[in-house]
């Protein structure tokens, strides 16, 4: 479903260049749920980043959905993203000028969906999180666990087969961390594959497969 | 998205506030130099009806003199006609062409009544200004001794009151004892100069012994110069000592009254562009300031799908929604103008103006916010999603 073959990130200053990303090779199957660990700064995010078309690798080859995207376009990259990929991020990233529902209902902006396919598939994947009841609400007016459902439920709205999710239980204290990710292995029961970047060993230990970073470099 | 896009400017409404009152500030100020604008701008296309280049005025004040002031004034008149420089000579009221006085009344036939310029002159009236006659005839000397005073009115006048009749020959009540005859109607005659409208006039004949007015229109030949001017007034002065005498150019009166006009015009363009102008900054200002705040929903928006366009657009977007909402607050204003027709003003002027300020609005707050939404649109979603 991704592979990424010989990776590597160079971010270049005019007086520094840092290697961010060294020859990593991987490859997630469709239907797995891989965890990505690796200490502060090894490079987790920039590799999420990637396997998200949110960056570019300086050099390597990366495929999702048997699809090379190397020479897409800014316009066939943000296709992509909005039809196969749904992403969660740690601090949320909700706009608070806009209702639950509305948040959710986004990335179908990006599609050719009338507001009433939008309301519909917002409100299901609501459903999905447990959150249906809080439709109308604002984003200030949820708990940090509820939030992030929020954010799962926008997620999911498109109906992705991949969900990148970057430390999403970074935020939450454990109980409501371990309701997270129980909502994330439902997703990936239901067929969604599933890369997950955690700091947490034990949440890690929830999914098929581990990824260990350090430095940049691939050592699990 | 447009649905999503009042959402969230609906939402923000509070914060945005303040930029939709500067827009709608914009919008009717703009809307009230425009109208100003198109309806000096009309009027001057249409033609002033009567020829002026070689016309002078003369002023002629009685001051204390009351002592045979018709046969004086009778004098002055042959002598001046008899000047080989001058063409044609007239005399009328103080409302002369350019002048700043002015002479109302109004009539009424068949229970139709309209307000006009009312100009007392002298059978040459026409002949001295070329006004060329559409129907009928001048009046003249012959038509003292007529039934009804004679009078010639504009086509505007005859439209106003005559509705679709005629108006040659038709006779309107003054009082008990008095009525008017039409015997000429002529096309236009804007006597306040290019940019006057086309108001309603009539033509009265003078008296034969009317002392009230006094000014005295002369036509000069070509090539006629300051020194004829001189002797004039020198000849007058000796016919009438003790009286005020003074010449004008009607091509220098004609000047000084569009000084008049677009002065006030002038000045409301240097306002509204002040205006306009602290309305660019302003939106300038906030759009960057939008875009450092809102680096996250950029970079959130991009990985759920938006192309570098779509992020344009909809900062775009937002801006022209919001120059929506104040237009519309705007436009309930505005439409009043039109439709209780507000200085008796055609409405096509005010609606030709309420589009033209809302293509204005439009142009500028997207001129402003071009840059900004161009610039949110190359944040690279990567580093947009990790700023705090």
């Amino acid at each position: 479903m991704i592979k990424l073959e010989n990776v590597e990130k160079v971010y270049r200053t005019s007086v520094i260049e840092t290697l961010a990303l060294n020859n990593i090779n991987i490859h997630v199957k469709k239907g797995e749920f891989v965890s990505i660990m690796g200490p502060s700064g090894c490079g987790k995010s920039t590799l999420l980043n990637i396997m998200g078309l949110l960056d570019t690798p300086s050099k390597g080859n990366i495929e999702i959905d048997g699809s090379k995207v190397e020479k897409y376009t800014d316009k066939s990259l943000a296709h992509l993203r909005n039809q196969k990929l749904g992403f969660i991020f740690q601090s949320f990233h909700l706009i608070n000028d806009l209702s639950v529902i509305d948040n959710v209902e986004i990335p179908l902006l990006y599609r050719n969906s009338s507001s009433r396919e939008r309301r519909e598939l917002a409100q299901e994947a609501l459903e999905k999180v447990g959150l249906s009841n809080r439709m109308k609400h604002f984003p200030k007016q949820l708990s940090g666990g509820q939030k992030q459902r929020v954010a799962i439920a926008r997620a999911i709205v498109g109906k992705p087969e991949i969900i990148l999710a970057d430390e999403p239980t970074g935020n939450l204290d454990s109980a409501m961390g371990n309701e997270i990710l129980s909502i994330l292995q439902n997703l990936n029961e239901g067929g969604a594959t599933i890369v997950m970047v955690t700091h947490d060993d034990a949440m890690a230990k929830r999914t098929h497969r581990l990824i260990r970073l350090f430095d940049g470099t691939q050592v699990l | 998205m447009l649905q999503h896009l009042f959402k969230l400017i609906w939402n923000k409404k509070g914060t945005h506030s303040l930029l939709i009152i500067e827009i709608f500030a914009s919008f009717l100020v703009l809307f009230g130099v425009l109208s100003l604008i198109v309806f000096n701008a009309r009027n001057y296309l249409q033609p002033i009806g009567f020829e002026y280049a070689q016309v002078w005025n003369i002023d002629l004040a009685s001051n204390q003199d009351t002592v045979d002031v018709s046969r004086k004034l009778a004098n002055v008149m042959q002598r001046i006609r008899s000047y080989k420089e001058v063409e044609t000579a007239t005399r009328m009221s103080s409302n002369t062409p350019f002048s700043a006085n002015q002479v109302s009344g109004s009539m009424t036939y068949n229970k139709v009544t309209v307000g006009a310029d009312f100009y007392y002159t002298d059978p040459d009236f026409n002949k001295t200004l070329d006004l060329p006659l559409l129907k009928g005839r001048w009046y003249r000397e012959g038509d003292r001794v007529a039934k009804f005073i004679p009078i010639v009115i504009n086509k505007k006048l005859e439209d106003k009151l005559f509705l679709n009749e005629t108006s040659l020959n038709k006779v309107i009540k003054i009082d008990d004892k008095s009525s008017y005859k039409v015997v000429g109607v002529i096309d236009k005659f804007k006597a306040k100069g290019e940019f006057m409208s086309d108001n309603p006039g009539l033509f009265e004949m003078l008296a034969k012994d009317d002392t009230w007015n006094s000014n005295v229109l002369i036509k000069t030949k070509g090539g006629t110069d300051a020194n004829f001017e001189a002797k004039l007034v020198k000849d007058i002065a000796m016919m009438l000592p003790g009286w005020g005498i003074e010449v004008s150019y009607l091509k220098e009166s004609r000047l000084n009254r569009h000084n008049l006009t677009l002065v006030p015009v002038i000045i409301f363009l240097i306002i509204s562009a002040f205006l306009l102008t602290n309305v660019a900054l302003g939106l300038f200002g906030i759009l960057n300031l939008n875009i450092s705040r809102r680096k996250n929903e950029i970079g959130l928006r991009r990985a759920m799908g938006a192309t570098e366009g779509k992020v344009a657009i909809q900062f775009l977007g937002e801006i022209w929604v919001i120059a929506t909402f104040s237009l519309i607050i705007g436009l309930l204003f505005a439409v009043q103008f039109p439709l209780m027709n507000v200085f008796d003003l055609d409405s096509e002027i005010y609606i030709t103006s309420i589009f033209a300020s809302i293509a204005v609005i439009y142009i500028i707050v997207t001129l402003c916010a071009w840059l900004p939404s161009k610039q949110a649109s190359r944040i690279h979603p990567a580093v947009a999603l990790h700023e705090e």
